[in-house]
């Protein structure tokens, strides 16, 4: 049905431009405007399928295969800017949040999309809840709520009041940390229904970006990591054994002080490598780093894009790290050019994320 | 060196000289003094460390510490505090204490000796100076292979859980109190905790070896100085603006608002379809003037007499009641014959022909749940309003042909 398959061979070995500093795979017919999500598809599926939001009202989705190659399998528009997507945890469906202040569900299957959420302002997070007696839809809005939807009903199942405007959000069940404007960080408990769990002082000084859980050991969720808007991110634990067990490391910054002054880039995304347990940040410096928070060192730092890297994510069997690079917003409109082609680039990163300890 | 406060002699510093009456102070002074990285302004702990942290971080050799006496310019020699100091040099310090003492205590710089500690104090934040110097001592006893004492230590203990309730500030600042604070300073030092962390980490000397390469980049802004600004105040209208004021500056909008609220304000995005029918209900929730500026524009393409209505209820809710109830009759009419609830039917649909449904269930929802959320009174007007009707074919036409069915039916519906 799409001819692009035959496209897909390029990539790491021929196409190294500047635009592409780590040599990885492009994924072809990328958004024409900043890419604002990211999401692979889950374990559910054998194949992989990258979906991706975007400001140009429209999500994506390719099935990504083992070569590097990448296939547009559809798009559909959501008529207005996309902030977040989500998949089901079977996926047979994606979740796309935006600034309509609507979260719709798109059917994989029918390729329907179909309203099942909505706020009194935009919705900045979205995430789909499997919990062994429910499973809804969260959604964090602007409009300082944060919603739970069961999709077949109007009205949401549950509606919580958040401090401030939610700024950025994660699930993983029975845990849900939502970040907010105001810096203020709020922890859920998801088992039976979502009940706040704790609200926190933020660790950090700065405007909240992103946030990501992980995982101990076992495999059940115990932190998080949150990245704020002066190139930090804090590793927290929500009993922390010992205090000194949170901590925070500095990044995205600008490495000399050219004009005097050292830059300090927002950190835009967070995510966890799903076996490794070790992590990647992206940064509106336009470089990707991946890190070991236990031994606490930095594994790997990527050259610097042209353009800032908005959102990145792992395939379910971290196999494949993708990386979004596109314009964020960070040096206000006046540095916005349409004309700058966006990316998403997809890199093999299983063994470099391999804790160095562990070896 | 263990030959430190011998006869209750003040502790000294081997760089300049100067007397302090305390050897907190005279490792606070050394820091700020003797170690301080004139690039970064980085304090580190020794000379050594300073030398090491110019090479790796800025490629910068230097030959000697700042601001010391020629004769100790040294920067091999690891001092800190009074550890270190070679021997010859304390017995020569003793030697002249000793004949001094008949004078006025003054061998250097007499005038400035008291004011300056005292300087130094004001000027530093008050928790961290104290706790981070007493921390780095430990640290060394605790471990003393190559690896970044602070990392060893944390790395056993991470794993453990279901600890103490230490929730709030789960950092640093309430474990250092305990071990580390018991000299005097108490300061509940609150603000220490981001910078704490990497800061403390450190061993004395090793700098380079540890957590730190990897905020190589980082290294350099000056944490202390970040803690108070800024941090306090909240909500929305704050100024994010530089870390330190001195070294460094964060890239973002002045305005400390998420990049996302301030891109969906650009005209670009706020313009779009979406808005015309929709941000008329946001005017309700998220005040911005800009918005309201929006809706109205937006209004303009829609019949005159919506636009007034609008009007009429962002000024009197109440008032435009009435018309709302008319508008939602008609609407009702609408709405129900597109299926109130479009997600459960249209999956079973033929995709063509419910396409548009689904769609125009965001204002029927928005009706449901009448008067509860305030929000109706906002959406009615945009439900009446052809725009929004007009916004929906766009959706649908780009929809694709769809998955050839294959891959994705696997498990065919999860409920």
């Amino acid at each position: 049905m799409f001819n692009q398959a035959t496209m897909g061979g390029f990539g790491a070995n021929t196409a190294v431009t500047n635009t592409n500093p780590m040599k990885d795979y492009e994924v072809v017919q990328p958004p024409d405007d900043s890419i604002s999500s990211l999401a692979f598809s889950p374990a559910a599926i054998p194949q992989n399928f990258l979906i991706a939001g975007s400001w140009d009202n429209n999500v994506r989705c390719w099935e990504i295969e083992q070569n590097g190659t990448s296939i547009p399998k559809s798009m559909q528009s959501c008529g207005a800017p996309v902030l977040d997507v989500a998949w089901s945890d079977d996926g047979t469906k994606v979740f796309v949040a935006g600034c309509d202040k609507q979260a719709k569900m798109w059917d994989l299957a029918s390729n329907q999309l179909v309203q099942v959420a909505v706020h009194d302002a935009p919705i900045k997070t979205c995430h789909w809840i499997k919990a062994p007696n429910y499973s809804c839809l969260m959604t964090g809005s602007w409009d300082k709520t944060l919603k739970f939807w069961d999709t077949r009903s109007p009205a949401p199942m549950l509606s919580i009041n958040l401090p401030e405007r939610c700024y950025c959000a994660d699930v993983d069940f029975p845990m849900a940390v939502v970040g907010t404007a105001g810096r203020q960080i709020i922890v859920y408990q998801l088992e039976g229904k979502p009940q706040e769990f704790k609200k926190l002082d933020s660790p950090l000084k700065y405007q909240h970006r992103c946030v990501a859980i992980f995982k101990d050991k076992k495999k059940s969720p115990t932190g998080y990591a949150l990245g704020s808007v002066e190139g930090r991110v804090a590793i927290q634990y929500v009993n922390p054994a010992n205090p000194k067990d949170n901590f925070t490391f500095k990044c995205h910054r600008s490495n000399g002080t050219p004009n005097g002054f050292q830059d300090i880039y927002a950190v835009n995304d967070i995510a966890f490598h799903p076996v490794h347990g070790t992590l990647s940040t992206v940064g509106a410096d336009g470089s990707f780093s991946f890190w070991d928070k236990d031994a606490r060192t930095k594994l790997k730092a990527s050259e610097l894009m042209e353009q800032s890297i908005s959102r990145c994510a792992f395939n379910h069997n971290g196999q494949i790290f993708a990386y979004a690079v596109s314009y964020d917003w960070s040096k206000g409109h006046e540095f916005y050019n349409s004309q700058k082609k966006n990316y998403i680039f997809l890199r093999s990163c299983y063994d470099e994320l391999k804790p160095r300890t562990s070896s | 060196m263990g030959r430190k406060k011998k006869k209750q002699s003040k502790p000294w510093c081997w760089y300049c000289n100067r007397e302090f009456d305390d050897e907190k102070i005279l490792i606070q002074h050394q820091k700020a003094k003797h170690f301080k990285c004139h690039i970064c302004h980085k304090k580190l702990y020794t000379g050594p460390g300073l030398s090491i942290h110019c090479m790796q971080v800025h490629k910068e050799t230097i030959d000697k510490v700042p601001n010391s006496l020629p004769n100790r310019s040294n920067v091999d020699i690891e001092i800190y505090g009074m550890e270190g100091i070679p021997a010859a040099d304390l017995k020569e310090h003793e030697r002249q204490k000793q004949n001094s003492k008949g004078e006025s205590s003054d061998e250097d710089e007499p005038a400035s000796k008291r004011p300056k500690p005292e300087g130094l104090l004001g000027n530093a934040p008050p928790g961290i100076p104290v706790a981070m110097p007493q921390m780095n001592q430990m640290m060394p006893q605790m471990i003393s292979h190559g690896m970044p004492p602070g990392m060893h230590h944390m790395m056993h203990t991470m794993g453990h859980m279901g600890g103490p309730p230490f929730m709030h500030h789960p950092g640093m600042p309430h474990m250092m109190p305990p071990h580390m604070m018991m000299q005097g300073q108490p300061g509940p030092p609150k603000p220490l905790f981001p910078s704490a962390v990497p800061s403390s980490s450190p061993g004395a000397a090793i700098v380079g070896a540890d957590f730190k390469p990897i905020s190589s980049g980082a290294t350099i802004s000056a944490p202390p100085t970040t803690n108070t600004p800024g941090g306090n105040v909240d909500l929305s209208k704050i100024n994010t603006i530089a870390a330190t004021g001195a070294s460094s500056k964060i890239l973002h909008p002045i305005e400390d608002v998420s990049l996302e609220e301030i891109r969906a304000r650009h005209p670009k995005y706020s313009k779009g379809s979406w808005q015309k029918n929709d941000e008329r209900g946001s005017s309700s929730s998220s005040a911005h003037a800009s918005e309201l500026s929006i809706a109205v524009s937006a209004a303009q393409q829609a019949a005159v007499a919506n636009q007034q209505q609008v009007a009429a209820i962002q000024a009197k809710a109440q008032e435009a009641q009435h018309q709302h109830m008319a508008m939602m009759g008609r609407m009702a009419a609408a709405a129900s014959a597109a299926h109130a609830f479009p997600v459960r039917v249209s999956a079973g649909h033929p995709l063509t022909v419910v396409a548009g449904a689904p769609v125009m269930a965001g204002p029927s929802m928005g009706m449901l749940r009448g008067p509860l959320i305030g929000g109706p009174l906002m959406r009615p007007p945009h439900l009446g309003m052809p725009p929004g009707m007009i916004q929906m074919p766009p959706g649908m036409m780009y929809g694709h042909p769809m998955f050839p069915a294959g891959p994705m039916i696997m498990q065919p519906r999860f409920r």
